[in-house]
């Protein structure tokens, strides 16, 4: 999806970027490192005009080398995004980020995107945080549900039987049972 | 300073039509100076814009990795590598997500945000 949305980038002016939440990199995955991250990309990425770059260099000179602070650092964010055209900010897996990170993480991008109606955000997570994402973000939320396909199973099955470490223990009959009962199995559920 | 050497006159001009750099300089030895001038400028020139894109740059990354430690792109790259194409194609066809891209051109009132859920392991990083 992100590389869709990066394929059509080029001709539509848009900036993508995205973070990966991720439960053993809670400690180093603060509001600030991944408000920091969206920053990041966005410069990167995007055509930043000079005065968001002359914002930036003043605020680092200002801070001596040290990281910003979190009102400072949503200041840029704002500023940046505004600059850019359109910008999508995708976060996959928000289920694993701290509560803290993940209220946030909602809360600030939410004021953004409403001060930005040219910014998209994409959440991805297991259903237990739907309610708290419809209260995070209050109004304007689609949600989709993920329901793997019967060949996206088996496309899978086929990559992983083809990179079996020990294709000896391997024959044709097995290769097909373990696809029909994985197959069969995972339609269940 | 370069010394303008007849080589590099004789190979930027086709030589059925000017036989002979020598007689472009008797011809306009004036003609020559300026050319001489010119080429000496540019590498001057050059080596400037080079200073000044390089020094954008070291700046430039100064300010990405003061910005925040975090590298996600470095972990795009790795989904990247193990995502199977054909999979996950469907939900780039769904309104909800052509709308929300604005694929489907609407002028009318997008929702900014789209959240998709799903069980662990049913390819929620994976979709292409």
């Amino acid at each position: 999806m992100i590389d869709h949305l990066h394929d059509r980038a080029g001709e539509n002016d848009t900036t993508v970027v995205e973070l990966y939440c991720d439960f053993p990199a809670r400690h180093e995955q603060t509001t600030p490192n991944m408000l920091g991250a969206i920053l990041k990309q966005l410069v990167n990425r995007g055509e930043i005009p000079e005065h968001v770059w002359r914002a930036l260099k003043t605020a680092r000179e200002g801070f001596g080398g040290r990281r910003l602070r979190l009102p400072n650092l949503l200041e840029l964010l704002k500023t940046t995004i505004a600059s850019l055209s359109r910008v999508f900010i995708c976060i996959d897996a928000l289920d694993e980020a701290l509560p803290k990170l993940r209220l946030d993480l909602l809360r600030f991008l939410r004021d953004i995107a409403q001060g930005s109606p040219n910014t998209r955000l994409f959440l991805s997570g297991r259903d237990h945080i739907m309610s708290e994402i419809r209260k995070g973000v209050s109004s304007g939320i689609v949600v989709v549900p993920i329901i793997p396909t019967k060949g996206g199973i088996e496309a899978f099955l086929e990559m992983r039987l083809d990179s079996d470490t020990e294709p000896n223990a391997m024959d044709d009959d097995l290769r097909a049972d373990i696809m029909r009962v994985t197959v069969e199995e995972t339609s269940k559920t | 300073m370069r010394p303008l050497s007849n080589f590099t006159i004789t190979s930027a001009l086709p030589t059925e039509s000017v036989p002979d750099t020598g007689d472009i300089m008797a011809c306009n030895p004036l003609r020559s100076v300026e050319i001489t001038n010119f080429i000496n400028s540019s590498d001057s020139l050059n080596t400037n814009i080079v200073n000044i894109t390089s020094g954008i740059d070291d700046e430039k990354q100064q300010i990405l990795e003061w910005l925040s430690p975090l590298e996600p792109h470095q972990r795009h790259h790795s989904v990247r590598a193990d995502r199977i194409d054909s999979v996950g194609n469907w939900f780039l066809e769904t309104d909800e997500f052509r709308n929300w891209s604005g694929a489907s051109g609407g002028d009318g009132y997008v929702p900014p945000v789209l959240f998709c859920y799903g069980d662990p392991g049913v390819g929620k990083t994976y979709l292409r």
